[in-house]
């Protein structure tokens, strides 16, 4: 619990009063300047947006993996993975050539909206596979071919036997899933070209205050995206529950 | 007839799992599909529930051709060995699963499952996860939520396997007083002979993929068809070229019956109200007996007394095989 609130709560609390020193006033003109608040807006949409795709793609590709056979599965697995391992602005570097201005597939999205979505879709796709995959190894056949003696259907069987066990596993990879976005920054500079208004996100906001020796400004947005993001892990948390609970 | 089997064949790659298997299962009664561990039992009754498909061969629920019916339309109730529970249900949830599939009036859904709990003594227990039950208990909640549906056959697979030896004569004896309360057709799948002749009404034996013997518990362990059933059923023992229960083999001091073999007490062991012998005849067989305490302080049996052996009249008995035990 010591060692917990060292390594967490001291910094963010640290993170909040920086931001609430200068005063209530100047907290609120900070984040509802144009420029900060359309950051944050785009910052917050797009890591939801791609949190939902997460949500209903990753279980579905944890299920090919984990029930189905087919050739090249296992280098699905590897793949599955490189995100994770690859150095974000690597990452950032591969979406630039595959997606800029000389795309090869003829797709240009450098300095779009797009980018930003595309470069958290990358990052974040591992993670509701990987958290569901376990679980999903771990279910009982008995269990489903019970429901089907006793009638179910197949969807039936997988929306109320199967996807309120996965229900806590995905949950967790969206609320990673979800943090990773918001905080993406290596993976988006590249493609997206940071245009105010436009392409900005919230980690390059915060980095050009800093540059600006404006501390307070960098605190203020942080504690915003501090705030939002508990309140979606929360949210997923009940939502998980309920899914859970339903049978 | 409420479930008839023909000519079912089944492979898993080159393994043969079942061997042009024919089985008539009888309407309302308790029938045991008996035989060693990876015999085919569990694999012929998934066949019949629709969990597996056969490669040829047929399958007839209640004279309804049922082959190529999908596990959800065959109406039958399956009970797993390791109880299969939806574990994020509670009790009640579980039972009322196949109802709500059926989209049964609320009303009745409820009253149903009241009466199932009773009838397995879970009342108490319909709010509780099943994580919060003992085994025997989770098993009885998968009995009731099999039951829950009516189905026209209940296949039970080794449904006390993962219970302790108390718990399990216990539900064992519990499950055939169900029986004769409900009287559904009930096959239940076990490896157990004890088992299997105390609970059951008729035994189908089963090995290698092949069934070796249908009857009641006393004609198998009577008239066993083959050497195979008689030591599956019991224990062996060799006389003369025949396969017989060391209790039924007649132990005499002197050769006054005809055709006996003689021999000496090699071993002599009491357990408990009987005395277990090893004789070893002049023909180099050891042959095990099984006398009373009485009978063996009578004749004043020890080791290395000459004996005299002849099978005791109307002794099941059978024709050694080469692959005799
Ligand atoms: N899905 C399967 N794949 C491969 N082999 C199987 C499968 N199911 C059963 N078998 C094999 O078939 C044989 C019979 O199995 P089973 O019907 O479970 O026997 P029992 O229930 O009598 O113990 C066993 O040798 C088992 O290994
Ligand atoms: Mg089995």
């Amino acid at each position: 619990m010591i060692w917990f609130s060292a390594l967490v709560l001291i910094p963010l609390m640290a993170v909040v009063v920086t931001a609430v020193e200068g005063g209530w006033d100047v907290f609120w003109a900070t984040i509802t300047n144009g420029q900060t608040s359309a950051a944050i807006r785009l910052t917050v949409l797009t890591a939801l947006g791609v949190t939902a795709v997460n949500v209903v793609m990753g279980p579905l590709i944890a299920w090919v993996l984990v029930r189905d056979r087919f050739w090249g599965k296992s280098v699905l697995e590897v793949m599955i993975d490189i995100p994770f391992a690859l150095p974000t602005i690597v990452a950032g570097l591969v979406l630039l050539s595959l997606y800029g201005n000389d795309s090869p597939v003829g797709v240009d999205i450098a300095n779009e909206r797009p980018a930003v979505f595309l470069a958290f879709l990358f990052v974040t796709l591992p993670f509701v596979v990987r958290m569901v995959q376990p679980v999903l190894e771990e279910l009982d056949r008995d269990v489903e071919e019970a429901a089907a003696s006793l009638g179910a259907s197949r969807i039936t069987t997988f929306r109320r036997i199967i996807l309120p066990s996965l229900a806590p596993a995905i949950a967790a990879g969206a609320a990673l899933s979800f943090a990773r976005g918001v905080s993406e920054y290596g993976s988006l500079v590249l493609l997206s070209g940071n245009l105010p208004f436009k392409t900005e996100v919230t980690s390059v906001r915060i980095l050009s205050s800093i540059e600006n020796d404006n501390v307070p400004a960098a605190a203020a947005v942080a504690t915003v995206l501090l705030a939002i993001s508990l309140a979606v892990i929360v949210l997923l948390d009940l939502i998980q529950r309920r899914v859970a609970a339903r049978g | 007839m409420s479930i008839e089997v023909r000519g079912l064949n089944k492979n898993f790659g080159d393994f043969v799992a079942l061997d042009d298997v024919d089985v008539t299962i009888p309407t309302g009664q308790l029938t045991a599909l008996l035989g060693p561990s990876g015999g085919g039992k569990s694999t012929l009754l998934r066949i019949i529930a629709g969990l597996e498909k056969a490669d040829t061969g047929s399958v007839s629920i209640e004279g309804v051709e049922a082959t190529h019916l999908p596990a959800q339309k065959r109406n039958v109730g399956f009970v797993f060995q390791h109880y299969a529970v939806f574990k994020h249900m509670t009790v009640a949830k579980n039972v009322a699963f196949g109802l709500e599939i059926r989209k049964r009036p609320k009303d009745e859904i409820e009253h149903r499952v009241r009466e199932l709990l009773e009838l397995v003594h879970l009342s108490q227990f319909a709010h509780r996860l099943p994580s919060q039950l003992s085994g025997g208990q989770r098993q009885r909640m998968a009995l009731a939520r099999a039951l829950a549906v009516e189905p026209s056959v209940l296949l039970l697979d080794e449904p006390f396997g993962a219970l302790d030896a108390k718990v399990r004569k216990e539900l064992r004896d519990w499950l055939r007083r169900l029986h004769d309360d409900v009287h559904v057709t009930t096959v239940f799948v076990t490896h157990d002979q004890e088992e299997a002749l105390e609970v059951a009404d008729e035994i189908v034996v089963i090995n290698e993929g092949r069934v070796e013997q249908v009857g009641t518990p006393d004609q198998l362990y009577d008239e066993p068809a083959n050497d195979f059933v008689m030591s599956f059923l019991g224990e062996v023992t060799h006389l003369g070229g025949l396969a017989l229960r060391p209790h039924d083999i007649e132990l005499e001091s002197s050769p006054s019956l005809a055709g006996s073999v003689e021999g000496t007490i090699s071993r002599l062991v009491r357990i408990g109200f009987e005395v277990r012998l090893t004789v070893l005849t002049v023909d180099g067989e050891e042959v095990s007996v099984v006398v009373t305490r009485a009978h063996a302080r009578a004749q004043r049996l020890e080791e290395g007394r000459t004996v005299w052996l002849t099978p005791a009249p109307g002794a099941a008995v059978v024709p050694r095989m080469a692959a005799a035990v």
